[in-house]
């Protein structure tokens, strides 16, 4: 099996001197999706900017396979807005061939119209972001890091501001696509139903500094019905192995918590012994 | 739909009261300095200092149609809109350039920034005379006044346009494929030109203000003429005219820049 995107020892620390990761071993093989999660603060929207190139890591290194021709090595689906507000839904779409001149072009055209009737934004081809509702623009964003059908796409919790009925028919159109296109994937959550529906592996990252802690494959097969998929004893019976275990990571932290607030209030404040 | 009614009911109360002020103010203005007792002990409600509605409106009516064989106002008001106009232009595009570039390099901001805050400070107004000697007593030195003050405005609504790019979009469109001069042009850009735009309603009522202001300073041309004509002859009507004119000018300047605001950036703000 091809890999993508590999990292090695891969660490990186805040200029404050914090440690964010440590020591990450990862490999995203070709045409994968691979889905990250962990407690919050644990480095993950970290280790996306630095698979992205967007940061640099401390230390290790981080390998990309050739890009092949005519595709765009990486992009990215951020969790915040990021959709241009003065362009059209067909406008963001294509941006990437905009900005290449390109988008003029019949070919250009029939395949944007092509990605919107496919995720059923067809006739919103001319409407602007705002007058999109939440799970639309999450889905034209999408459609924008997609359309050049990129080698690597990273997604940066970009579902997790949609309510849970849109964003099972988001996963769909995002399992599609990412199958049908062979782009690899690598998608950070804090959902882990979701990172379990949409992955063939699920990356569980220890407390900060993060660290792998452990790896799952997921064995639901390339084609999946994502609603059916949720109801599946299977999916609900390793749903319930890997909560305990990233609940084991925040647990980690939580105890810590506890027994600190515990030290700190052992002894009363002076003036509540006053007088 | 009784929410409706309420709110329709709300608008003509409100339109109503504000017709009453007007004409309570407009009929003061008229009666009370032809009241002996009044005008002769309250300064300011003397005639000659205040005129009355009336004579305002004969006086408008006869400057804007030449009426009576009176030079009309507009060829004032062509040399004070000319160089509004062409301050307000080059001053927006000089400030949304100069603004655009420095919330796009860390380096030219942190050198220059602090200067143009520091030049901001100046107040411009003492500065016209200088600008008359070195652009000369025309519509090009007034223009060059107006520049001075309009730059500023669009300045730094376009630096703060330019800077409240979120690092995200930055990041998404470059992963995109973007250069780095696309960033600039398709991205900070459009923010930038959507502050400027928006500071465009205050920044043609600043150059109109300024305008005037040399003009009166100069005294050859321009509706600050007639503004120191009137003040030499003791014309308060003409004072009151010219006024009005400037108001009508200026609402008229700025009810279109809002017009073509709500035009081009009707995405503004709904997002």
């Amino acid at each position: 099996m091809t890999s993508e995107v590999s990292l090695e020892g891969v660490s990186f620390s805040y200029p404050n001197g914090v440690k964010a990761l440590e020591s990450v071993e990862l490999t995203v093989p070709r045409a994968h999706t691979v889905s990250i999660v962990g407690p919050s603060g644990c480095g993950k929207s970290t280790l996306l900017a630095i698979v992205a190139g967007l940061t640099l890591p401390t230390s290790g290194t981080v390998t990309r396979c050739k890009v092949e021709p005519g595709r765009l090595p990486v992009t990215m689906v951020s969790q915040k807005e990021t959709l241009l507000p003065w362009l059209k839904v067909k406008d963001q779409v294509g941006l990437h061939f905009r900005l290449r001149r390109q988008h003029k072009t019949e070919r250009v055209r029939a395949w944007v119209q092509d990605l919107l009737d496919l995720v059923g934004l067809g006739d919103f081809q001319d409407a602007y972001p705002y007058q999109l509702s939440g799970g639309m623009r999450r889905r034209v964003a999408f459609l924008t890091a997609v359309a050049p059908i990129p080698q690597v796409l990273l997604l940066d919790e970009p579902f997790s501001s949609v309510d849970e009925p849109t964003r099972l028919v988001i996963h769909q159109d995002v399992f599609d696509i990412t199958r049908q296109y062979e782009i690899t994937t690598v998608l950070v959550t804090h959902d882990l139903a979701e990172a379990m529906s949409l992955s063939d592996e699920v990356i569980i990252l220890s407390r900060g500094p993060g660290r792998v802690a452990a790896v799952h494959t997921m064995p639901f097969g390339p084609e999946r019905d994502i609603v059916a998929l949720r109801e599946q004893p299977e999916f609900l019976e390793l749903y319930g192995k890997l909560w305990r275990e990233l609940g084991l990571q925040l647990d980690n932290g939580g105890r810590k918590r506890q027994r600190s607030f515990r030290d700190s209030t052992s002894h009363r404040p002076d003036w509540m012994t006053e007088g | 739909m009784k929410r409706r009614s309420d709110r329709s009911v709300g608008r003509v109360a409100i339109l109503s009261a504000q017709i009453s002020v007007l004409a309570a103010f407009l009929l003061g203005w008229q009666y009370l300095p032809q009241i002996h007792a009044l005008s002769s002990r309250f300064h300011f409600l003397d005639p000659i200092f205040i005129s009355s509605p009336s004579a305002v409106a004969r006086s408008l009516y006869d400057q804007t149609t030449g009426a009576g064989g009176t030079a009309t106002i507009w060829s004032y008001v062509v040399p004070t809109m000319e160089a509004a106009l062409i301050g307000t232009v080059i001053g927006v595009v000089g400030g949304l350039c100069i603004g655009l570039l420095l919330a796009n390099s860390g380096t030219l901001n942190r050198v220059f920034r602090p200067l143009l805050i520091a030049i901001n400070a100046v107040p411009r107004i003492a500065l016209i005379p200088v600008f008359l000697i070195v652009f000369g007593l025309s519509v090009k030195g007034t223009a060059a006044v107006c520049v001075a003050v309009v730059f500023f405005v669009a300045f730094f609504n376009a630096y703060e346009g330019g800077s409240s790019v979120p690092s995200e979009v930055l990041d998404t469109v470059e992963l995109l494929g973007a250069s780095r001069w696309q960033l600039v042009t398709r991205v900070r850009f459009p923010y930038a030109a959507a502050w400027t735009f928006a500071a465009l309603p205050l920044a043609i009522t600043f150059a109109i203000l300024t305008v005037v202001t040399a003009e009166v300073l100069i005294g050859t041309r321009g509706l600050g003429r007639l503004l120191l004509i009137s003040l030499q002859d003791g014309q308060s009507t003409l004072t009151f005219t010219v006024a009005i004119v400037l108001s009508v000018l200026g609402l008229v300047a700025v009810g279109i820049t809002e017009f073509a605001k709500s035009r081009v950036l009707h995405w503004w703000g709904r997002t």
